[in-house]
């Protein structure tokens, strides 16, 4: 398992721990290429991993629009 | 640490609860600030104090960055570029991830169940999103800033670092050669700790491709997705057991 926690969607897990040299042969997946983009929207996501942005640049980031939308429709639903 | 960090606690807490979190933000920040001059770290780093002026905290941060350097066979350190303050030692690597779980656990302590908190692009996530909805998490695609290369959906604890050079440029140094890393445009580990999410991020920056045989044969719990700059994207097999898309 990756996490402690419970994981959605998930599948089961092959990669046979105890045996080192196994896991070394199974250890990567089958490289794909990265070029094809994503559809999913940033509405649909809770929040952006991504390299560290600094202060200033969070404020042109997805983060920073994902929050702002977040903290609207909460003062929204309050109101 | 000079970014913006995101919380998103979805339970009712006294505010007294972000109160704490953000005093602890800021202590962090006065202790281990490589652009803050008067800083123990700084202080450390160049000189002007030593180790045995250093609170326990300190030195059990850097104790931390010793065994991640150990660990990942010096892929990691916190030896390696001059930092803002001129020195050579500075342990961001580590402090990060490290202050991050920290605040997740006073959260915790307060009564929160069900948060996120993402520092700088570094994500640790607690519970669900809303009752019976995992946390969605967009790894954001090297490229383009608005589009994401994966999508990962958990609940109960994750962690989700990514190390990439399109905000800040060059700036992830291989410690063996002195010289910037070059073949990877990103790298995001995922995993129950952000401290080690984040070091093993950077060390597989810095290892390459190869890094993911590295992390699959040492930290099977943790599960590895890199973006070389040929656009491949290569990741360990439990690595599907949170992506969605």
């Amino acid at each position: 398992m990756v996490s402690g926690g419970q994981i959605t969607e998930a599948v089961a897990l092959q990669t046979p721990s105890a045996d080192r040299k196994s896991v070394s042969i199974n250890a990567r997946a089958t490289p794909t290429l990265a070029t094809e983009v994503l559809s999913a929207q940033s509405a649909e996501i809770d929040t952006v991993s991504g390299a560290t942005y600094t202060s200033k640049s969070y404020r042109a980031s997805l983060q920073s629009a994902i929050d702002l939308a977040k903290a609207t429709a909460q003062s929204g639903t309050k109101s | 640490m000079g970014t913006a960090v995101s919380i998103d606690i979805r339970d009712d807490v006294p505010s007294s609860a972000l109160d704490d979190v953000l005093r602890w933000l800021h202590h962090v920040d006065a202790t281990f600030s490589t652009y803050s001059p008067e800083s123990p770290i700084s202080r450390l780093g160049t000189g002007a104090a030593t180790l045995e002026e250093m609170t326990d905290e300190v030195v059990g941060v850097l104790a931390l960055c010793e065994q991640l350097s150990d660990d990942t066979g010096g892929a990691f350190s916190a030896f390696v570029v001059p930092a803002p303050n001129g020195s050579r030692l500075d342990p961001s690597g580590v402090v990060k991830g490290w202050s991050i779980e920290r605040a997740a656990e006073l959260l915790e302590q307060h009564g929160a169940k069900n948060f996120c908190i993402n520092a700088g692009g570094d994500v640790a996530i607690r519970g669900q999103a809303c009752p019976g909805e995992a946390w969605r998490i967009g790894i954001r695609h090297p490229d383009i800033a608005d589009k994401f290369a994966a999508v990962l959906a958990a609940s109960g604890r994750l962690a989700v670092a990514t190390s990439a050079t399109y905000e800040r440029g060059a700036h992830i140094i291989d410690p063996t050669t002195g010289a910037p890393t070059a073949d990877m445009a990103s790298v995001t580990i995922v995993g129950p700790d952000l401290t080690y999410a984040d070091a093993y991020a950077t060390a597989v920056f810095v290892m390459g491709v190869d890094g993911l045989d590295w992390l699959a044969e040492h930290h099977p719990e943790y599960a590895g997705f890199v973006i070389t700059r040929d656009e491949t994207a290569v990741s360990t097999p439990n690595f599907a057991d949170v992506r969605v898309s």
